[in-house]
């Protein structure tokens, strides 16, 4: 059965499901939050922040005399024990002597009742403590200026974050109204605005979906031009356990010295101790498990290939070199050429991604490897990539990807994959006309 | 990540070729095809906009792949078209939990409030109702279990209904036939997307020659 | 004239490459051409045509504008005449027929109408001359 004709007899109409989307709702849900954030950011300057830094360049000095003390409430602030000390000052301003009251501590609470009584013990009746008054309102005057930073930050945290947010989302909103998908991607840097947090896979010069091989170059070989790069989620498999372990135990750990202390104390806690066996067992069996893949990794060395030359493009031949560290004997190792395909999709509220190895070439096979601790096998080969392969592709959702797949079954421990990616360009220009 | 959108009639279409494989995602996702009830035939999506209308808050409900979030964009765009704005947020991630804590307290009054994915919510669940309700906010979510709201419409999938999807894709040219279709529909349990899945590898499997193939 | 799906009247949109098999080389010219016809007297607000690459597949669509160019009001409106445009393709993406992600190129013309409905005509054409991807593992050289 052969491939579906490409160009046919018009399918008719239809309603495609990955058309525009539009802003309506959009618009105006982010321009609600951008007016909820300068409002609020509004009220928490003019309520925090500006009186704050009138404090600080606006206020003039004056010597105060504590003629009076008590301790209070404040209406914001009626919690149990948030009670605060205040004096009643008498200073002079302009010839004309007032008197106000002020809060030594005005940011904290003294905490309960008696505590607030003893800390007004520090300000004797008759003492002199600087200050300074509000020359717009004389009445008012502080004992304390500075900046409460923290104050600041919270201040404009939340204000600051639902402006970023709304401003941006509407300004998307603006450019992308009537906009269809195309103008939308013909616009310059537009894509990047509407979806900033997007994986958009950096091109080669020239090329456009064609990967950047710069991170495949930047690490020259000891034999070959350059050491490719190893593309390894064993390594952070082993991370994870690792970390999973650490944490564990140390949960673990913290329950078990609770469990113990209850236990000197004469108390018993059934459900602490019904909870120790299990996570005893989690916490033995990841460190295992840990431990067995450090083995592995160890037990089977590290793998490194090098190319002699890179990017590689349709129907050229490349040398290679391939190390294999460790230790023990190899049944068999082998070298082979892969084109996989990669997509992500949307399954509603999940989003998967699916691999598919669409062509595999065998470059070389091993069999009988003897290798020694302190020693490495190296072997040469030839990779030939097909003069009709498809080049290296990567969009946000899809890719084509070339890769050397180094495939080990080592004796005594169990079969390995390592993966080193390449990147392959379309035929040079020379190349297509003669291919053609 | 913030997937904020208010639904518009996707545009008409037309094109001079015929597609490589009528199950790609492009003629099989939630907006290509409208929602079909179990036997197949096109649900009143207008009728159920009427019956969101009267009602504060509602849910779709159904297992993973039977159709409801095709079924909520349908209604976003119903809605919109009558101009009654819509804003919708499919739960994937906190980020996305953080959007719909936000669209449900500062959605402008008329805006309905769509949300796909509530079960990911998880203990927010509770409290965002409550807001919603606090603020009489026209709300419809999208859930895998019950979730407390009034059910708008739950969606089940039959053998037919299946059908009726397969229909609604490009010709296939007969690569499959209803064997299969039934077959796919056993082996996912139900799961429409599974299921369309898996009929795009059938395609692609039957359709290619080993002449075609990339040569050694 | 043709009907859409709720049964207002449709453009066709004859659209001609310069190559009759539609395949091109990469970097190599583009000339297109295309007829509206079909308008009505349904009044436009305005007209894009683009050359741009997708994908197609399993994965999420994504695509790369080319080429684009839009024209606003009845200016649009194409009349009895054909619109001629060219472009210079670049050196990739070719188009690829794999199993799961399919490259495609195509010329676009899209058409917006003042009472909020757009519509669009996409014609495919080849770039690169790949064959089609498959799924068993060749043969050992």
């Amino acid at each position: 059965m052969r491939l579906p004709r490409v160009f046919g007899k018009k399918r008719g109409h239809r309603r495609t499901g990955s058309q525009i989307w539009g802003t309506v709702g959009d618009a105006a849900f982010h321009a609600a939050l951008l007016l909820a954030g300068i409002v609020f950011g509004g009220l928490l300057v003019s309520g925090v922040a500006v009186p704050e830094w009138r404090i600080n360049h606006d206020y003039l000095p004056a010597r105060c005399t504590v003629v009076g003390k008590r301790i209070e409430r404040r209406v914001a602030d009626r919690l149990p024990g948030a009670w605060h000390a205040a004096l009643l000052l008498r200073y002079e301003t302009d010839g004309t002597v007032r008197e106000a009251w002020a809060w030594p501590e005005p940011a904290a609470g003294a905490g309960d009742r008696d505590q607030a009584v003893r800390r007004l013990a520090a300000w004797p009746l008759g003492d002199e403590v600087p200050g300074w008054y509000d020359p717009a309102a004389p009445g008012t005057v502080v004992l304390q200026r500075g900046y409460n930073w923290w104050m600041w930050l919270l201040a404009l945290l939340l204000p600051g974050a639902l402006i970023a947010f709304g401003g941006a989302g509407l300004l998307r909103a603006a450019r992308r109204w009537g906009k269809s998908e195309e103008h939308r991607a013909a616009s310059a840097g537009l894509p990047e605005l509407l979806d900033p947090l997007a994986q958009r896979p950096r091109a080669s010069q020239g090329h456009p979906t064609v990967p950047c091989c710069d991170d495949l170059v930047n690490s020259p070989g000891t034999i070959l031009r350059y050491r490719l790069p190893i593309e390894s989620p064993e390594n952070w498999t082993l991370l994870g356990f690792g970390l999973f372990a650490l944490l564990w135990n140390a949960v673990l750990t913290v329950l078990a010295v609770q469990a113990g202390i209850d236990l000197l104390g004469g108390r018993r806690d059934w459900l602490l101790f019904a909870l120790l066996l299990p996570f005893a067992i989690v916490g033995i069996a990841g460190i295992a498990v840990f431990i067995r893949g450090i083995i592995l990794a160890s037990a089977v060395g590290t793998t490194q290939v090098e190319i002699a030359d890179h990017p590689l493009r349709p129907g050229g031949s490349y040398g290679l070199m391939l190390a294999q560290a460790g230790s023990g004997e190899f049944r068999e190792l082998s070298l082979s050429l892969e084109l996989e395909e990669r997509a992500t999709f949307r399954q509603g509220t999940d989003t998967r991604s699916e691999r598919v190895v669409v062509w595999r070439q065998p470059i070389r096979v091993w069999q009988d490897v003897e290798l020694s601790p302190g020693t490495r096998f190296e072997a040469h080969a030839t990779v030939r990539v097909p003069p009709t392969a498809m080049h290296s592709f990567a969009s946000e959702h899809n890719s084509v990807r070339w890769m050397l797949v180094v495939h080990g079954t080592p004796t005594r421990w169990p079969a390995f994959q390592r993966v080193f990616p390449l990147v392959v360009f379309p035929p040079a220009a020379e190349a297509a006309e003669v291919m053609r | 990540m913030n997937s904020m959108h208010g639904a518009m009639l996707p545009p008409e279409f037309a094109s001079d070729t015929r597609p490589g494989n009528p199950f790609a995602t492009r003629y099989t996702r939630p907006g290509a095809i409208p929602p079909l009830d179990r036997h197949g035939i096109p649900l009143d999506v207008a009728a159920l906009a009427s019956r969101f209308e009267a009602v504060t808050a509602a849910a779709i409900e159904g297992p993973h792949g039977h159709g409801k979030s095709t079924l909520l964009c349908a209604l976003a765009a119903t809605l919109h078209a009558v101009g009654r704005p819509v804003t919708i947020v499919q739960i994937r991630d906190w980020h996305d939990a953080c959007t719909a804590c936000i669209a449900i307290v500062t959605a402008p009054r008329r805006t309905a409030v769509f949300v796909d994915g509530w079960e990911r919510l998880g203990l927010l669940a509770g409290p965002m109702r409550l807001v919603a309700r606090m603020l009489r906010r026209r709300l419809l979510i999208t859930s895998h279990r019950p979730a407390g709201l009034p059910v708008l419409w739950t969606c089940a999938t039959t053998p037919a209904l299946l059908r009726a999807i397969v229909a609604r894709v490009p010709d296939h040219g007969g690569v499959v036939n209803e064997m299969d279709i039934d077959a796919a529909f056993q082996r996912h349990g139900g799961n429409i997307r599974e299921t369309l899945s898996d009929l795009y590898d059938t395609i692609e499997r039957r359709s290619r020659l080993p002449s075609t193939a990339l040569p050694s | 004239m043709t009907r859409s799906p709720d049964g207002r009247p449709s453009p066709v949109v004859s659209l001609q490459f310069d190559r009759v098999d539609r395949r091109y080389e990469p970097g190599a010219p583009l000339t297109a051409r295309y007829r509206v016809e079909g308008l009505g007297d349904e009044p436009i607000e305005a007209v894009e045509h683009s050359v741009l690459w997708y994908t197609e597949g399993k994965g999420e669509e994504d695509l790369g504008v080319h080429f684009f160019a839009r024209v606003e009001g009845e200016a649009a409106r194409p009349g009895d005449g054909t619109i001629t445009f060219h472009t210079r393709l670049p050196a990739s993406p070719l188009s690829y027929e794999g199993v799961i992600v399919k490259v495609r190129w195509c010329a676009r013309v899209r058409i917006f109408f003042r009472a909020a409905r757009d519509f669009v005509s996409e014609h495919v054409f080849e770039v690169g001359r790949l064959p089609p991807a498959r799924l068993v593992t060749a043969e050992a050289p």
